[in-house]
């Protein structure tokens, strides 16, 4: 049974780190840093959950306000980290900042690859459960996954999202028009920072297991597909991206070892045959979605 | 003295591989302004070439388990050959991945994305046909020359000399190319202005054709190399390389080929340089490099800074 309630949890975290690329290039800005937040959050909660007994508990589920205190934690320190970082960071541009990014993604991974206290090679383990099936994570990160996008949607009608577009479209406009743009990258870079820790803390939980492979170069690639791939003008590209690749690959299972071949044969014709993505802003309005217009655009009475 | 002396020679060399890398993106992306992400799986192509030619058999797994051509090349030549394929695969990844975007003169972001599927394409073809176990070509390849030579002290192995000196040939032939022939300086103008060298009667496609087919083919002989020398760690193992070399082609300025090499060799002997007790932290230093360089100067060590028209 491919399509499994273990699958679709994975389907909801691919979704979130979609959007977790999302964010910045909304803003113009090409970061790859996705990963690396990932990896912070999923150790900051494989660290917490295992080397302090006392967030355990003493029943057979681990609490949930122990969880909620990670993704607190992990919210903390990626934020901390992307703002650290953001400031000279964003100063670069284009395919610079893509590549600076993927440095410092590899640097987290050689890090966390190489450091005692992270487990090394084999990293961590009995990452203890706080639910008791797939179904719990399911609906954790149904539920942060509704937020995000909901905070995405609020995002395309507020002042900060439109100074965000108005970056996208052309930077040194915005910026003669008085728009402060140093703070709204760092903002936009901030708000993918921790996104990406958030499914992260949940990503370790449910993997049970956590390592320097889950942040690593291919995986800063493969969650841009899922942007360029579903589309990236609107927050709904990125989740149908990531959602989709993320699956794919599991529902290509029947067509045996080809299956990677196929996976990549469909990262290569993704972008030639919709340059736009799958889900573009035009095409929702042709489908009238969302259906319930904001005041400001509904035709008067 | 002679433990430097040693890391520096290990150091030259394994920059000298980076350097090779760096040049082939940095041909096509002087061209077409984006970086080819697949790149790396042509240079592992190369290293399968090299490795097929001089006649080595392919293990159990795979479509093609137990294959072994009916014939045994001499290394330079295979070595050749094996530039030649991996240039051909070079010039399918530019027909599949790259025109069709440029005919529509689309976002370079997207041929980053499509490259990587070609990319992703090609490893994984290479392993449903080979395998996945490694594959080391014998320095008995190299014939009567010795396994390595003394040089003041450090064990010099002989394929580490040959890599510098193919890099430093590589250089300078491609330096000369570049600057002094009609190829080299169409090339340039399509860097420079695709429209206007098309209005001047130079064949804009005809010259990417040629930056991807150049590129492949440092990429392919730098696999073959590095096979000889390490070994063939898979199909996987280009990736890793690919991404230092995309790490030094920044660190030494994008578009820039003294830049590429200048890059490779920091790199190189940055990494030569890490003590033993730290090796783990090696993969670390071109990026940690990379990301100072970045911060204090934005366009790499020897790249142009470019000069945006409002």
């Amino acid at each position: 049974m491919p399509l499994d309630a273990s699958l679709l949890v994975q389907m909801l975290l691919g979704a979130l780190l979609g959007l977790s690329v999302y964010l910045p290039l909304r803003a113009g800005q090409l970061s790859l840093a996705t990963p690396g937040f990932y990896a912070i959050g999923g150790y900051t909660a494989a660290l917490l959950s295992t080397r302090f007994p006392a967030l355990a508990g003493d029943g057979a589920l681990y609490p949930l306000p122990s969880l909620l205190l990670e993704l607190v934690l992990a919210a903390l320190i990626a934020g901390a980290l992307a703002l650290a970082i953001g400031g000279p960071v964003l100063k670069l541009k284009g395919i610079y900042l893509a590549i600076a990014t993927i440095a410092l993604v590899e640097i987290l991974r050689v890090l966390n690859l190489n450091l005692g206290f992270t487990g090394g090679a084999t990293g961590l383990f009995a990452i203890p459960q706080p639910f008791e099936g797939p179904v719990g994570y399911l609906l954790l990160s149904l539920a942060v996954l509704a937020l995000v996008c909901w905070l995405c949607a609020r995002l395309e009608r507020l002042r900060l999202g439109r100074a965000m577009e108005a970056i996208r479209e052309d930077e040194l406009a915005a910026a003669c028009m008085g728009l402060d743009t140093a703070r709204v990258k760092l903002l936009s870079f901030l708000f993918s920072a921790l996104v990406a820790a958030v499914a992260g803390v949940i990503s370790a939980h449910f993997l049970n297991t956590w390592n320097a492979r889950q942040g690593s170069f291919d995986a800063s690639i493969t969650t841009l597909a899922f942007v360029v791939f579903g589309g990236s003008r609107t927050w709904l590209g990125p989740v149908v991206g990531g959602l989709a690749l993320t699956a794919l690959p599991e529902l290509l299972r029947p067509v045996g070892d080809l299956r990677l071949v196929v996976y990549g044969l469909v990262i290569l014709l993704g972008p030639i045959l919709f340059p736009q993505g799958l889900i573009t802003p035009e095409l929702l309005r042709r489908l009238r979605w969302p259906f319930r217009q904001t005041s400001a655009e509904a035709p008067a009475p | 003295m002679d433990h430097l002396l040693q890391l520096l020679v290990n150091g030259l060399s394994s920059g000298a591989v980076y350097a090779l890398f760096a040049l082939g993106y940095t041909l096509v992306f002087s061209v077409l302004g984006v970086i080819n992400f697949a790149h790396g799986a042509v240079f592992t192509l190369g290293a399968y070439f090299t490795y097929l030619l001089i006649g080595g058999a392919v293990g159990a797994n795979g479509l093609l388990a137990g294959l072994q051509l009916p014939f045994t090349l001499p290394f330079p030549l295979a070595l050749l050959l094996a530039g030649v394929g991996a240039a051909a695969v070079s010039l399918l990844v530019e027909a599949a991945a790259f025109r069709p975007l440029r005919r529509r003169g689309a976002d370079p972001l997207l041929a980053l994305i499509s490259s990587l599927g070609a990319g992703v394409i090609l490893v994984n073809l290479l392993q449903l046909l080979v395998g996945a176990e490694s594959y080391a070509i014998p320095t008995s390849a190299l014939g009567t020359l010795p396994a390595a030579v003394s040089l003041g002290g450090a064990q010099v192995r002989t394929v580490q000399l040959l890599l510098m000196a193919i890099a430093a040939l590589v250089v300078v032939v491609l330096t000369l190319w570049l600057e002094r022939s009609r190829g080299g300086k169409a090339l340039q103008a399509v860097a420079e202005d695709p429209t206007t060298a098309r209005l001047l009667g130079i064949n804009s496609d005809r010259m990417v054709q040629l930056a991807f087919g150049v590129s492949g083919f440092l990429a392919g002989v730098a696999g073959g190399l590095v096979g000889l020398s390490v070994s063939i760690a898979g199909p996987y193992f280009g990736i890793g390389y690919g991404l230092k070399g995309l790490g030094v082609l920044v660190l030494g300025g994008l578009g820039s080929v003294p830049g590429a090499v200048l890059g490779g060799l920091i790199v190189g002997l940055a990494e030569a340089l890490v003590p033993a007790d730290y090796s783990g932290f090696k993969d670390a230093v071109a990026y940690a490099f990379l990301f100072a360089v970045l911060l204090l100067r934005p366009r790499g060590l020897l790249g142009r800074p470019t000069i945006t028209k409002v």
